[in-house]
């Protein structure tokens, strides 16, 4: 419970900030939501957050019906393909479909606005639900569909009455990553020419200097952060998924898809290549422009450097994640209450949190009382680890919630220690899942721009970082940031496809 | 029991993954804090051996070839930490008297003035500010010009010949503009507003702010706005004078473009020219050489070369002209005003604020 205790305050420090921050008043809050832009501003993020929402689970669900329960020839591979989406930053993405729409189109606006947002942001972010979906579609025991079907229900009755259900908590897991994302999110948004709350909350801290305005509208974010930690356990239901053991559950019947085989394989395609081969595209043709000397030679020393970076920042905040998570994970699933709910759902408030503000609120904190770790990596690792927690948090309680206790009982009848049986036992049954927590630790991290920004070592540099310093700070030029941009689309790929393979391994 | 077999494999890799990565971390740690200060000074016994610390708002490329420059000149080492010029301001502001910053440079005039009202910047050398065209130097002398940004229109004159653009930026609130141009609220857009409320008033720059939100296109940013332009998505577009020139050197010269510059060359707001600032910081343990840089950066042999070779901004040292191809800021008419005046930037964002467009 203690260490339980700690994380959380851990987690909620830079929440607290934004309220004990010298500056902040309620007063302050009101004038902010009182001023004439604010309510529309709030009224796009609902309907972004809740758009993306949509797509993301139509796409994200859909997708993994098809791989799981359709007779699509080479699920295999289109798990991984679909899974790689997670490896490109959204601000890289986005910027990579404003530049192709300049070039090719450049009178459209189609990108610009709501619709362009929504469109880049649900392809980029879908995997967070089609992964735990085609987990959980691969775990359900047939049993149940068959008995619906013996009874007499069609194919389709039976999924959206049998299947469908047992699939809200993965459905739900997804969604709560999607839309604390969006809460969060800045590049895309920016990009692509739509004003949420965050645009206004950025906008005021980096470029206008208003950092009071900018507190006092975050905490109108995290705020919508709890709203949605509360429809989170609507969605999720009550049911908890009982298992005895690993069994391994009978193959499900396939739906043949016959004659529109091609359509459905043309679908799945047009998905993978506006998320990946847009991007691709466009920084594999300016490394070209690169290479044939317009933008200079590759600093090859920063690239490396930058690499390395990359890897031990996010690797570290994986490993330092992972552990952090184990305690809240293992209290929430084996001692649900009240206290260690609240535990569990306060890791999630920073993942709403824009990146400037988290790195503001670290940059006073350990200022004040961490001054030796400032502007070190471990206090961007400490940052990476505050925001993104709950995914290894998430990943973590499937896994624990499948691991029988049952073998936690036997190991303690034979003698064992509590402790001996969270090494021996719990930990190795759930293995897999703290595995795919960590690689999504990783993979956020390691695509992270604004707080590394503001954290990083002065002089050293992370791959999105080095990136961004040769945009002139305003828009990506594709030649001057290709080398970085495809190191860092080809380093993101490497947690994805391991995700891939852990998915279809499980 | 065949559930440990089946896991054994995946417990070596992570336990492996996590040693490794632990002791990279700590690898990393280590050498990420003062680690790397002490090294350099051996091979020159004449250097200082203070590093200095420069926070930059400017474009990274040119905060680094400036740091080198000084550097090579004098043997004092500079690190450079990049952002925006406000988010450098907001650092150093929450940092306080512990700020790691010797130095800061910035692309606008607010946020320096900004830090100077607060009473965190030492007052510059008469030696170092007497080098800039002296209509850019601050009244209260707490910070260095060394360059300047013009605002200016870019325009696609496929969409709007030259001659039919506004004289005046206050034009842009009649309905016939409407939906032709955009706009971005930067930095130098705040600059503008502080401008105009102390030229027109706050009630007239009120309604201006509503009618640019009613009438123009918000493109966020000035690299957008000139990519827009560019691609032909609006007659004219707000901005600074710098966007163009560095798409123009991109893409091997301005023929390649197919938008242009305007220079309003008038005494309209939409013709203000802007000045970059350097300051030393009070809380600096190194204030001597932070004022050393200075001196650098004002002279025409010194930084204002570096200024016009890297970077499309206007060197305002006497002699010293630009690489790119700018007019001669000579042969320019903006307004005069003290550039220190833009310190009061609160009642531009309040106005900005209520005309909804931030």
């Amino acid at each position: 419970m203690i260490p339980g205790l700690l994380i959380a305050a851990a987690a909620l420090a830079p929440a607290a900030y934004l309220l004990l921050r010298a500056g902040f008043s309620f007063s302050l809050l009101w004038d902010e939501l009182d001023s004439p832009s604010t309510l529309p501003l709030l009224w796009n993020t609902v309907k972004l957050l809740v758009l993306v929402c949509l797509c993301t689970a139509v796409l994200g669900v859909g997708l993994a019906v098809l791989i799981a329960r359709t007779s699509l020839p080479m699920p295999r591979a289109w798990t991984v393909v679909l899974t790689l989406p997670l490896g490109v930053p959204t601000f890289v993405g986005s910027y990579a479909w404003v530049a192709f729409s300049y070039e090719y189109f450049p009178q459209s606006r189609l990108i610009f606005g709501l619709g362009g947002a929504v469109a880049v942001l649900s392809l980029t972010l879908f995997p967070y639900v089609f992964l735990p979906v085609l987990t959980a579609l691969r775990r359900l025991d047939p049993a149940q569909e068959e008995a619906a079907r013996a009874l007499g229900h069609g194919p389709v009755p039976v999924f959206l009455r049998v299947t469908l259900p047992q699939l809200r908590p993965a459905v739900a897991t997804g969604l709560l990553i999607v839309g604390l994302h969006m809460l969060a999110e800045f590049g895309a948004v920016q990009m692509l020419g739509y004003s949420t709350l965050t645009t206004a909350i950025v906008q005021r801290a980096t470029v206008l200097g208003m950092p009071e305005s900018a507190r006092a509208l975050a905490v109108v974010l995290a705020g919508g952060a709890i709203v949605l930690l509360f429809l989170d356990r609507l969605l999720r239901g009550r049911a908890r998924p009982v298992h005895t053991g690993q069994g391994t559950p009978r193959p499900p019947r396939r739906w043949r898809l016959g004659w529109s085989t091609p359509l459905w394989l043309l679908l799945c395609l047009a998905v993978a290549a506006a998320a990946l081969a847009i991007p691709l595209w466009v920084t594999v043709s300016g490394l070209l422009r690169h290479l044939g000397g317009d933008a200079g030679a590759v600093d090859w020393q920063l690239l490396r450097d930058a690499t390395a970076n990359t890897a031990q920042w996010a690797g570290a905040a994986a490993v330092v994640a992972t552990v952090c998570a184990l305690p809240v994970s293992l209290l929430a699933v084996r001692y649900p209450g009240r206290i260690s709910g609240a535990i569990e759902r306060s890791t999630w408030v920073a993942h709403a949190l824009p990146g400037v503000i988290m790195a503001l609120s670290l940059v006073y904190i350990s200022v004040r009382w961490l001054y030796p770790l400032y502007q070190t990596s471990t206090l961007l690792v400490i940052g990476y680890v505050v925001m993104f927690l709950p995914l290894a948090v998430g990943s973590q309680q499937v896994g624990v919630a499948q691991a029988s206790t049952r073998l936690d009982e036997m190991s303690r009848s034979l003698g064992k220690g509590p402790l001996a049986t969270f090494g021996r036992v719990t930990v190795p049954l759930s293995l897999p899942a703290i595995g795919v927590g960590a690689l999504l630790v990783a993979l956020d991290a390691g695509k992270e721009l604004t707080t590394t920004l503001l954290l990083q070592p002065t002089g050293e540099k992370s791959l999105a970082t080095a990136l961004w310093s040769t945009t002139n700070g305003e828009v990506l030029d594709f030649t001057a940031a290709a080398p970085y941009g495809l190191v860092l689309l080809l380093i993101g790929a490497v947690p994805a496809v391991l995700l891939a393979r852990s998915t279809l391994r499980a | 029991m065949s559930i440990s077999i089946k896991h054994r494999r995946s417990v070596r890799l992570l336990a492996a993954a996590a040693a490794a990565t632990a002791v990279l971390g700590l690898a990393s740690c280590s050498s990420g804090g003062d680690g790397a200060v002490g090294g350099d000074s051996a091979n020159d016994a004449d250097a200082p051996n203070a590093t200095l610390t420069l926070y930059s708002g400017q474009h990274e490329e040119l905060a680094k070839a400036l740091a080198a420059g000084f550097e090579k000149d004098t043997g004092i080492k500079i690190d450079v930490r990049a952002g925006k010029d406000a988010e450098m301001v907001n650092q150093i502001i929450e940092e306080g008297d512990k700020s790691k910053a010797d130095l800061i440079i910035t692309e606008e005039p607010g946020p320096i003035a900004e830090l100077d009202s607060k009473g965190l910047l030492e007052p510059v050398t008469k030696e170092a500010l007497a080098e800039p065209d002296q209509r850019f130097v601050p009244s209260t002398g707490d910070w260095l010009p060394w360059a300047a940004r013009s605002r200016v229109y870019f325009y696609d004159p496929a969409l709007i010949s030259e001659d039919q653009l506004p004289d005046s930026i206050l034009d842009l609130e009649n309905p016939e503009w409407k939906g032709r141009f955009a706009y971005a609220p930067s930095g130098a857009f705040v600059s503008t507003t502080t401008y105009l409320i102390n030229t027109i008033g706050k009630d007239r720059t009120l309604e201006w702010l509503k009618a640019i939100k009613e009438n123009g296109v918000n493109e966020r940013s000035n690299g957008k706005v000139r990519d827009s332009v560019e691609a032909g998505q609006h007659e004219f577009g707000l901005s600074n004078h710098y966007y163009w020139y560095i798409l123009a050197k991109q893409k091997g010269g301005e023929q390649n473009l197919t938008s242009r510059v305007h220079f309003l060359n008038n005494d309209d707001a939409g013709a203000l020219m802007l000045a970059s600032g350097a300051g030393v910081l009070k809380s600096s343990a190194h204030k001597e050489e932070g004022q050393r840089f200075l001196t650098w950066l004002a002279s025409a042999d010194g930084g204002q070369k570096i200024v016009a070779e890297d970077s499309p901004q206007f060197p305002l040292a006497a002699g010293v002209t630009s690489s790119y191809g700018l007019p001669s800021i000579d042969s320019l008419t903006f307004p005069e005003f003290d550039q220190g005046s833009l310190e009061d930037v609160g009642a531009a964002k309040d106005l900005l604020k209520q005309a909804g467009i931030v």
